[in-house]
């Protein structure tokens, strides 16, 4: 939407009931001991629609956007909600964006969209490399972690980034229709006083939890290491008898493909950078010495004379800047 | 009288000039000063002689005097010459940049000294102007006073006393019967003189003081007039007399007082100040006063009766007996007589070199100003040496000198050249061993002189005859120091050298004796009252000095200043309220020495007088290598008094006076206790880290050991700050896990994949753990897990806690991942964000696997050389904490902060205890101007210090060239990023030239920064009050009856109420406070067990604390909505601020990035009223307060 020029609002009272295509849903929120007086009485928005995106997807139809949900948004409070307090209509499931802890970010070819399960922080993350044109298992870099060799979460429960969305799916194309119906009533409505409930895994146990979970047991831990390593040096080989054959085959053009090959360990990168010094050096040697002809010398004298102009030009900005921002060189008192 | 001297008499401006002067030349004749135009020829030819003097004055001569004290000049004429210097900078050509660059140290360096010296000048216009008038009408007035006719002493007196003036006799007051005369005569000539006229003043926020010169005519004195005191009362009268007839002047009013020059009570001065009431006469807007300085016509007495080993105050009643016996010496006589003589003489002396050597009068200046900051002074009590002392030296030596044939210093030279090299000649030799004597034969110097001398033969007199043995010492650890800031080749120092004031008790010394002068009990007897006093700190300096001997690198004296008095009254006695400072600059590795080696016991003489000093405090001992020495113990179990306070009065009472030891009160390290174990004990300031360091070597050893791991170790390095002794506690036993990082040989097995790295990783920290475990050696191991988030970044660390308590946190380095990192972020086909995060794990990579251990490396060796740094350090750090900036700044950019103050301590020396350390890091920050200026520590200079490496680390200093290299750096991050948003400071050392390693991604952000420096200057403000208190105490000026002492713990205290939010934490999750009183005990061994005990058995002890998570996980999920500060040694609150730029009201988003409530728009013009959104603040409370749980106590909101 075009922003206009901002204005105050007048009184607290005049809270609009949509925004654009939105509508504007208040939810009371649990009192808390421990809060300011003044803030008793505070109002969480969120922003509710249809879900369209830019490439629809099947399950469109039967999803509602929200924007803005409350940072302890979680599966089970949203699904609550709508079924409480909003006709009752059955959610499937809920697609957060900007969960923290974010989400892994892995290596991604340009132009690749995010999957729909990077979106939804599902279990399984994909490949890191994927080409399209070729067999995208194996010829990515990493692994596709399964259960088996994904490391072991270290939040029992995620919350969102302050001011972000959520996709909410509802059984049926109907439900969604339905709820979205049930909110505008009860926005219209405004009588009806339609309360948040806390996310269920906040406090201070989730932190108490993540302590404990940082440190994983050992067995479990080597179980997914031994998992991961397995399938990528699975991966590894295929992705080197891969390569191989395209270094040695020219495709159909005749070209033969330059790829990665054989071993680059790192005692061969500080060879070949040692090799690279010593080239250096031997070629200082042999070149012509410096003060060989005259014109370098002629060279050289009036490089030196520029450069002493130049440093002198600086330092007089310089001093020029420094006046600018603190006045006078005076003596401090 | 005079000798015909003069021949150069030019008048000055004759007439009325004020302006006219421009010129010397102009002037012939005429006595040069005619203040008012007329010339004034009544004089004689002394007269004449006068004028030579003062023109030379006006001109250029001796900018040297202090323009406050000395009186000699006036000024009139003004200034011709101003426009040249000024005009000549305006137009740097390419000749000026080469010649600059060789003799002014750099064109940076010239550049910012010729700004300076244009803006101290006087302006010598419109402001001035009334001032000169007065001159002219003072002159005017004293040359009109009648004569008076000789009478005898108390005659004289009374006669004046019905005038309304009080005769300021110096004491001893003239015996009753004196069989002298006194009598007033017109002057030979009334002059201007001293660095006004010569356009060598400078500008000072206390007004100029201009001096004018009354030379009394020869016919008043006789041959013997030198002895005795008889001059000094010839002039007093005469002074008297000046007083009584500006007095009686009917249509001229101004206000008189008398006072000493110098703070010499044998040369009294009138001092005259505007009257203010606004008439013709009133000069306040001039902001000066004029003194009125009453001197003796050259050769009037015998230069070689004034010498300096004659004496010329012959013992009382013994004035014809026992002429076998030598009289003692009264050299500090005969100078003060030689000076009062001198005064035109060096007028013209100065003025000829002036002319000689054009940059004179600008090295005068810079003279000048550099002895402000340093809080020199020609008073006796600032110790005798000042602007005039200063530029007599420097005449000197360029003049050619009689025994070498050649000149020290050349005509030639630039303003700073001939400026460092006077400093250069006053840091080299000592002066009282080996006087410098110029141009002179057969000068003996007497024993008992305790001054340095510099002795002018043409002159003869000893320049430097009102120095004190300790202002001279002073003097030369403060040329040295600025000699070698000159001589610096990369640095530029200008502001040490001359904007910095340097003499701040509480920056430049480590603690402080304050001696009230009552203790002294020297106000029984009222004669000879100066000399008593000055004979007291004489015995307390030796007496300390002695006593302290190396324990102290420095000691000075900050006495009372001395006021003025009224015309009409005697001089009074000195307000016994006042006290004496004494201050200390301590060595920080002999000041906490127990036991001190006297001689030994066969050295019957030595011991005798060891005996005889320390009395009953010696003790004969016999050490273990034989030797029985005389000896001395100080207890160290009274943990609230120091070696060196408890040395300190237990001399006093000795020595000086039991009430003094009673009365005086020693102040040092006041800020030390803040930190466990701050103050020094023992012989350094890392013991208490050495449990802790001894514990990982042990590990290190251990799993170097380990005989199956796949790989071998190359090496483990710390990267900690418990593990450099910077952390604000000591570690003991449950503290957070110190990191290290471990690096295995390289290998071609390693996967070549970020992610797989990081997975094999985590297998060898599986093994190391379990063969650890197996070792039996009360190894406790286990594997955590990090960065989620970050698949290819660190994904583990293996955490050991040792048997006794200390945890390390282990961290694999693999040197493959950075060039990994580097592909990624070249690989043009990946999408930004990879290639965003493949940048910013490899700069995290870079800082936590290389820059933090090489860090932590230098650091452990620089704590060990500065034994200060480390109690600096966490004092420092404790104070970043107390102000809940700790989360903003990473550890070890406050550590290169404070490592600046130790390495580039300029213009002080390397701090010694905490308390400067810290006190002199804020002072650096608070005027650090982050925005233009980086901050560039080398850690490679000073370590010359260490012979053994002496050699190689000369040829890793910093270059000029690398300084160069850093400023283009920092120039091109403020080119990209102006508005400072990702790198606000900019950081870099020698072994680190990135810059950004410790602050990329706004670590401090903007604001914040902003805000160190708001603190920074506060502390500094502070500090300053409180010194300006203290020094007004001493003076007795202060309002209050007790100095009110700066308590430490409101520097550390932050106020609350400049917080949009304040989040409580619940007292039960917050940490302990550290048991800080405790833990300064001595019983180290008792407290670790204590600890270890009570802490280890409760909760696990190396996780994180819940607030800290907490704290963290508000950041990530408020992004840039709010800036959130808390106390990492505390956590006991989480305080945030809105940000005011991105939760304002603004047009409707879907993606704000913050909890929003939509706000009608009041209907626009246009009628169709849409709707903004804004930071819906009352529900973000709402949410912190549920996320946090039973963490959070309460929420506050500012009002």
């Amino acid at each position: 939407m075009a922003p206009e020029a901002p204005q105050k609002m007048k009184k607290a009272k005049a809270t609009p009931k949509t925004v654009a295509d939105f509508t504007i849903l208040p939810l009371t929120l649990p009192a808390l001991p421990g809060l300011p007086e003044s803030h008793g009485d505070a109002k969480h928005y969120m922003y509710i629609k249809p879900n369209e995106q830019n490439i629809a997807t099947a399950d469109d139809e039967r999803s509602l956007f929200i924007a803005n949900v409350p940072i302890d948004a979680s599966e089970s409070n949203i699904r609550a909600l709508f079924q409480e307090q909003l006709g009752g209509a059955m959610v499937e499931r809920v697609e957060f964006d900007g969960p923290v802890p974010a989400l892994p970010l892995h290596k991604r070819w340009k132009g690749d969209r995010p999957t729909k399960e990077d979106m939804g922080g599902a279990e399984e993350k994909r490949g890191k490399k994927r080409k399209r044109t070729e067999d995208a298992a194996v010829i990515a870099e990493g692994v596709v972690e399964d259960a088996d060799s994904a490391l072991p979460k270290l939040w029992k429960s995620e919350v969102r980034r302050s001011g972000s969305g959520a996709v909410v799916v509802f059984v049926d194309k109907k439900s969604a229709r339905g709820a979205l119906k049930e909110v505008q009533k009860a926005v219209k409505d405004g009588s009806k006083t339609i309360t948040w409930k806390t996310g269920d895994g906040v406090g201070v146990e989730r932190y108490k939890a993540h302590t404990h979970l940082t440190y994983p047991a050992p067995s479990s831990l080597q179980a997914s290491i031994n998992a991961y390593l397995s399938q990528f040096n699975a991966l590894e080989s295929l992705r080197n008898k891969l390569r191989k054959t395209s270094r040695s085959v020219p495709d159909e053009d005749g070209f033969v493909t330059v790829t990665r090959g054989g071993r680059a360990g790192p005692a061969r990168i500080e060879d070949a950078e040692k090799k690279k010094a010593e080239l250096e050096e031997r070629r200082k040697n042999n070149g012509v010495k410096d003060n060989f002809y005259r014109f370098q010398n002629r060279e050289k004298r009036k490089e030196a004379e520029g450069l002493l102009k130049r440093r002198f030009e600086d330092d007089r900005r310089r001093v020029d800047e420094m006046r600018g921002r603190r006045g006078a060189v005076r003596p401090e008192t | 009288m005079s000798p015909p001297v003069t021949k150069r008499r030019k008048l000055e401006h004759s007439e009325s000039d004020d302006e006219s002067q421009g010129s010397f030349a102009g002037f012939d004749e005429t006595n040069g000063v005619d203040l008012d135009g007329s010339d004034a020829e009544d004089a004689d030819d002394g007269s004449d002689v006068l004028m030579n003097g003062l023109e030379d004055l006006d001109e250029d001569e001796d900018a040297s005097e202090d323009a406050e004290e000395d009186p000699k000049k006036e000024e009139y004429v003004h200034p011709s010459r101003k426009q040249t210097p000024a005009a000549k900078r305006r137009a740097p050509s390419l000749q000026n940049a080469v010649y600059t660059a060789e003799s002014f140290k750099s064109n940076m360096f010239k550049l910012q000294l010729d700004e300076l010296l244009e803006q101290v000048k006087p302006k010598y216009g419109k402001k001035e102007a009334p001032a000169e008038n007065a001159m002219r009408t003072l002159k005017g007035i004293i040359e009109s006073i009648p004569h008076r006719d000789p009478l005898p002493v108390i005659e004289a007196e009374k006669t004046l006393k019905t005038a309304g003036v009080a005769v300021p006799f110096p004491s001893p007051r003239p015996p009753k019967d004196a069989p002298y005369k006194l009598q007033y005569a017109r002057p030979a000539s009334v002059n201007a003189t001293g660095s006004y006229p010569l356009k060598t003043a400078t500008r000072a926020e206390e007004g100029l003081s201009i001096d004018l010169v009354v030379t009394m005519p020869k016919s008043l004195f006789h041959d013997k007039d030198y002895l005795n005191y008889r001059y000094f009362y010839k002039r007093a009268y005469y002074l008297a007399c000046l007083a009584a007839g500006i007095k009686a002047s009917k249509e001229h009013k101004f206000e008189l007082s008398f006072d000493c020059l110098n703070g010499n009570q044998l040369q009294p001065v009138l001092v005259v100040r505007p009257s203010g009431n606004g008439d013709a006469d009133d000069f306040s807007s001039s902001k000066c006063q004029i003194n009125i300085l009453v001197v003796l016509p050259e050769h009037t007495f015998a230069q070689s009766k004034l010498l300096p080993n004659s004496n010329c105050v012959r013992p009382k009643g013994s004035e014809d007996e026992a002429p076998n016996k030598t009289p003692i010496p009264t050299p500090f006589y005969n100078s003060t007589l030689q000076s009062d003589a001198n005064i035109t003489a060096y007028l013209k002396f100065f003025h000829g070199t002036a002319s000689k050597a054009d940059a004179f009068k600008d090295a005068c200046i810079l003279g000048r100003i550099w002895l402000k900051q340093r809080g020199f002074g020609s008073q006796l009590r600032k110790g005798g040496f000042g602007n005039f002392e200063f530029v007599a030296i420097m005449a000197l030596l360029l003049q050619p000198n009689a025994e070498t044939g050649a000149q020290s210093l050349s005509s030639g030279y630039s303003s700073y050249q001939l400026f460092k090299s006077t400093l250069h000649f006053l840091s080299r030799g000592d002066l009282t061993r080996k006087p410098f004597i110029f141009q002179a034969l057969n000068i003996t110097i007497p024993k008992a002189e305790t001054a340095p001398v510099v002795f002018d033969g043409p002159r003869g007199q000893n320049v430097l005859f009102k120095m004190t043995p300790w202002s001279y010492s002073r003097l030369r650890s403060e040329a040295k120091a600025t000699v070698d800031m000159l001589s610096d080749s990369v640095f530029d120092h200008f502001d040490a050298a001359f904007i910095l004031k340097t003499e701040l008790l509480k920056y430049r010394y480590d603690a402080t004796l304050e001696i009230p002068l009552a203790s002294l009990q020297l106000e029984s007897t009222g004669e000879e009252y100066d000399q008593r006093l000055s004979e007291s700190c004489r015995k307390i300096h030796n007496s300390l000095t002695r006593a302290l001997a190396d324990r102290i690198t420095a000691l000075s004296f900050t006495m009372p200043e001395q006021e003025s008095w009224s015309i009409s009254s005697r001089r009074p006695m000195e307000n016994q309220r006042k006290s004496i400072l004494i201050n200390f600059a301590t060595d920080p590795a002999n000041a906490t020495r127990t036991v001190d080696h006297g001689p030994a016991a066969e050295n019957k003489l030595e011991a005798a007088s060891f005996r005889n000093f320390w009395g009953e405090k010696a003790e004969l001992r016999r050490f273990k290598d034989g030797s029985i020495l005389e000896s001395l113990v100080w207890s160290v179990k009274d943990s609230s008094a120091s070696v060196v306070e408890q040395i300190v009065f237990y001399v006093l009472g000795k020595h000086v006076g039991a009430q003094v030891a009673e009365q005086a009160k020693f102040t040092s390290d006041v800020l030390a206790y803040l930190v466990p174990a701050g103050r020094m004990q023992g012989q350094s300031g890392i013991a208490p880290f050495l449990p802790i360091m001894n514990a990982f070597s042990a590990m290190e050893k251990d799993i170097r050991d380990l005989e199956d791991l796949p790989l071998q170790l190359r090496h483990i390095r710390a990267a900690d700050s418990q593990l450099r002794y910077a952390s604000v506690d000591i570690p003991s036993a449950g503290h957070y896990p110190a990191s290290v990082v471990l690096q295995f040989e390289g290998s071609g097995r390693w996967p070549d994949d970020l992610c797989a790295i990081q997975r094999t990783k985590i297998a060898f920290l599986l093994r190391i753990a379990e063969l650890l475990v197996q070792l039996d050696s009360g190894y406790v191991a286990r594997v955590g897990i990090e960065n989620p988030s970050q698949p290819a970044q660190n994904q583990a660390f293996l955490d050991v806690t040792v048997s006794a308590g200390f945890t390390f946190r282990i961290r694999i380095y693999h040197d493959r991942e950075p060039t990994l990192f580097h592909r990624q972020i070249k690989d043009k086909s990946l999408d930004t964000p990879s290639r965003e995060s493949a940048a910013a794990s490899l700069a995290l990579y870079k800082r936590e696997f290389i820059q933090s251990p090489l860090h932590s490396q230098v650091l452990q060796t620089l704590c060990t050389r500065f034994l200060a740094l480390s109690p600096s350090i966490r004092l420092t750090k404790k104070w970043f904490a107390s102000h809940l900036l700790a989360a903003h700044f990473t550890p070890e950019l406050i550590e290169l902060l404070v490592i600046r103050t130790f390495l580039q301590p300029h213009p002080w020396p390397v701090p010694t205890t905490a308390t400067t350390g810290f006190l002199r890091t804020l002072a650096w920050t608070s005027h650090w101007d982050w925005r233009h200026v980086p901050l560039i520590v080398d850690f490679s200079s000073n370590f010359s210090e260490n012979p053994a490496d002496l050699e190689d680390t000369k040829s890793r200093c910093m270059k000029s060239e690398d300084l160069e290299r850093l400023q283009t750096r920092f120039e091109a991050w403020r080119r990209i990023d102006p508005a400072m948003n990702r790198v606000v400071l900019f950081a870099a050392t020698n072994l680190d030239e990135e810059g950004t390693t410790w602050t990329d991604k706004a670590k401090p952000e903007k604001v914040v920064a902003a805000r160190l420096t708001a603190l920074a200057k506060g502390v500094t403000q502070a500090v300053r009050a409180d010194e300006d208190s203290l020094l007004h105490y001493i003076n007795n000026q202060s309002a209050t009856k007790a100095h009110d002492p700066l308590t430490p713990e409101s520097l550390f205290t932050t106020n609350m109420s400049e917080f949009d939010i304040v989040i409580t934490i619940n007292p039960k999750h917050t940490l302990n406070p550290p048991k800080k009183h405790k833990s300064e005990v001595q019983f180290k061994n008792l407290d670790l067990q204590q600890k270890s005990t009570s802490s280890f058995s409760s909760s696990s002890p190396t996780s994180t604390p819940l607030p800290l998570l907490f704290a963290q996980e508000l950041l990530e999920i408020y992004g840039d909505a709010v800036l959130w500060f808390w106390d990492p040694e505390t956590m006991d609150r989480i305080v945030g601020l809105w940000n005011p730029v991105v939760t304002g009201q603004r047009g409707w988003k879907i993606r704000a990035g913050w909890n929003s409530e939509p706000v009608k728009k009041k209907a626009s013009s246009d009628g169709c009223g849409g709707v903004d959104i804004k930071a819906n603040k009352a529900a973000m409370l709402h949410e912190i307060r549920r996320l946090g749980g039973e963490l959070v106590k309460g929420v506050e909101v500012k009002q």
